[in-house]
């Protein structure tokens, strides 16, 4: 069976061949204290420096690389945003916290990939700053 | 009736509730997939899904005021799946939008309740009533085990497709991107206050009765706008034994 190796925690986490499974979902599941807050990419606080397997995890889409900026090029992965298929190791600071929103703020982060910025429209809206700003409604789910 | 199940166990029939009727199996969300769909089939989409998942934080508020306060963990879950679903980042329903009026919407048709079906007012009305009526671990179940934790299988299917064969930017197509992972982390956690909290031969088999309806409501209202809207256009759905797709006119 494909396992994710906790190495910070010294924990193994195994799971159904053939399976893809997501990194976070897997360690709250197993109770393995990856430090988390957000679950969608925003804050930063489940990096983690992939260190074998990098081969057996999905490529960072849009959130994740604006969130994480260089640490991408660096070896990090949000762990909830990262998948795997196959055998991976992983390690973390346990005392890390967020990273600032301010220094890669993931709204102003021009990543090379598609998005807002190459519509020549700062936010990427059509009606300006009021797309940011709390509407009136529904929040939603999936 | 059974006797209390051990949480293995018991999780194994949580999921056994719903997979035979998951939502990704459903005709649109197979046209979906295989790019069969249009833009305007994606504005109804949208427009139907505003209606059905837009009313959450209701939903879950409804479920928070019937915890009591013995089940902490499970406030403070409710509480962080609202503020996650309202205000941490773009409000949830605002990206739905966004990628409705990539496809030639508009914010006032999406939130036009006329422009739902009747059937989405019915699933909407069907969360309502759970959430308000059950057990808190009842409707936990129902709304995040039976539904949330659905999400990111049916939308890993469909995320690539919209990038790859629709052509939509990753920006338009956050919505999807979003939920595919922050449901992933809201279902683990609905399901662990539903095994903590189902202490009960009782609970356990209204668990299950009602993951079972919600998926069955989900397949259902996935079935009912393909026949809605895409039918129309496209026939009936066949899909051939290897997942092949076959349109019958
Ligand atoms: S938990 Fe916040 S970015 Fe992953």
């Amino acid at each position: 069976m494909p396992r994710i190796y906790f190495k910070t925690a010294e924990r193994c986490v195994e799971f159904a061949e053939g399976q893809e499974v997501n990194v976070l979902r897997m360690a709250i599941r197993e109770d393995v204290d990856v430090p988390w807050q957000c679950a969608s990419g925003n804050c930063g606080t489940d990096r983690l420096v992939v260190e074998e397997g990098v081969e057996n995890l999905d490529p960072p889409r849009r959130r994740e690389r604006a969130r994480l900026g260089d640490l991408v090029d660096q070896g990090y992965r949000l762990a909830c945003q990262t998948y795997t298929r196959g055998d991976v190791t992983f390690s973390w600071n346990p005392d890390q916290v967020g990273l600032d929103a301010s220094d890669s703020d993931r709204r102003g982060v021009s990543d090379g990939s598609d998005g807002r910025d190459d519509r020549g429209d700062s936010d990427g809206s059509d009606d300006g700053d009021a797309a940011r700003a709390p509407r009136s409604g529904w929040a939603g789910s999936g | 009736m059974p006797d209390l199940m051990a949480p293995s166990e018991f999780r194994l029939a949580l999921e056994q509730a719903f997979s035979g009727t998951m939502a990704k199996d459903a005709s649109f969300s197979r046209a979906w997939a295989t790019g069969k769909l249009n833009k305007q089939h994606f504005v109804h989409w949208a427009t139907n899904h505003y209606h059905y998942i837009g009313p959450f934080g209701d939903y879950l508020g409804l479920i928070y005021a019937n915890t009591p306060d013995h089940a902490r963990d499970a406030k403070d879950f409710l509480l962080q799946n609202m503020y996650e679903e309202e205000l941490s980042d773009d409000r949830h329903t605002d990206l739905l939008i966004r990628f409705a009026e990539a496809c030639g919407g508009t914010r006032a048709y999406v939130q036009d309740r006329s422009n739902a079906m009747p059937f989405t007012k019915g699933l909407q009305g069907w969360m309502y009533c759970v959430s308000g009526r059950e057990h808190f671990v009842v409707a936990s179940a129902a709304l995040i085990v039976g539904l949330e934790s659905q999400v990111p299988s049916i939308y890993r299917t469909q995320y690539p497709t919209l990038i790859n064969k629709y052509g939509f930017s990753e920006w338009e197509a956050e919505f999807f991107d979003l939920h595919i992972t922050s449901d992933e982390i809201h279902g683990e956690r609905g399901y662990q206050i539903v095994l903590k909290y189902a202490d009960t031969p009782q609970l356990q088999q209204r668990c299950l009765q009602f993951v079972r309806e919600a998926a069955d409501m989900r397949f259902a209202y996935t079935k009912a706008l393909y026949e809605t809207y895409v039918l129309p256009d496209l026939g009936a759905w066949v899909e051939t034994e290897d997942r092949q797709p076959a349109l019958v006119a």
